[in-house]
């Protein structure tokens, strides 16, 4: 009897793509980290590295089934991450 | 252990630690990197929450991640706009 089981090819798949997600978050949460906060224009590389997780949340929740909150997440996200940058240049960059 | 099971444990295992770092974010000096945290956080929560619904058959973890997707990205706008000022 195999430790790991492989039950169809399906869930095969699916079990690489959820992989491939969790390693794109990881890399998100480092590459939030690692820059310096007195980096010019730092603001707008977390917000990029920021997407990347997001797309990796969206892609999870589409091979979990939830097609519905994916569809919300994938047309609000850009909106969330303009909106951010627009605030942050006007509000706090310009002055 | 099926393998599809595994993987989903990767998976939360993964958003922790994102959420622990965008958490770190927050408390950066601006604002708005407080905003950068808090709706990549929402979004780490809420797959974290659909994954419990899938693995634990939680049916309302489902509804609270539909509340934390919509309502995430809807309040980080609303913020902006106040933290963008005059004009």
């Amino acid at each position: 009897m195999a430790f790991i089981e492989v039950t169809d090819p399906i869930s095969l798949v699916k079990s690489i793509i959820l992989i491939i997600c969790a390693i794109l978050v990881i890399l998100g949460g480092i590459g939030i980290l690692r820059y310096k906060d007195d980096l010019e224009r730092v603001m707008y590389a977390r917000i990029h590295i920021l997407g990347i997780a997001d797309m990796a949340c969206i892609l999870a929740l589409l091979v979990l089934g939830e097609f519905l909150l994916a569809a919300a997440y994938f047309i609000l996200a850009p909106f969330n991450a303009h909106a951010i940058s627009n605030a942050y240049y006007y509000g706090e960059e310009k002055n | 252990m099926d393998l599809l099971l595994i993987s989903e444990y990767i998976l939360i295992v993964a958003l922790a630690i994102f959420s622990l770092a965008t958490i770190r974010i927050t408390t950066r000096k601006t604002t708005a990197m407080g905003l950068v945290g808090l709706s990549g956080l929402s979004i780490a929560v809420a797959t974290i929450l659909i994954l419990f619904k899938n693995i634990y058959g939680l049916a309302f973890s489902g509804d609270i991640a539909l509340a934390l997707i919509v309502l995430g990205p809807v309040g980080t706008i609303a913020f902006s706009k106040v933290l963008r000022g005059g004009g």
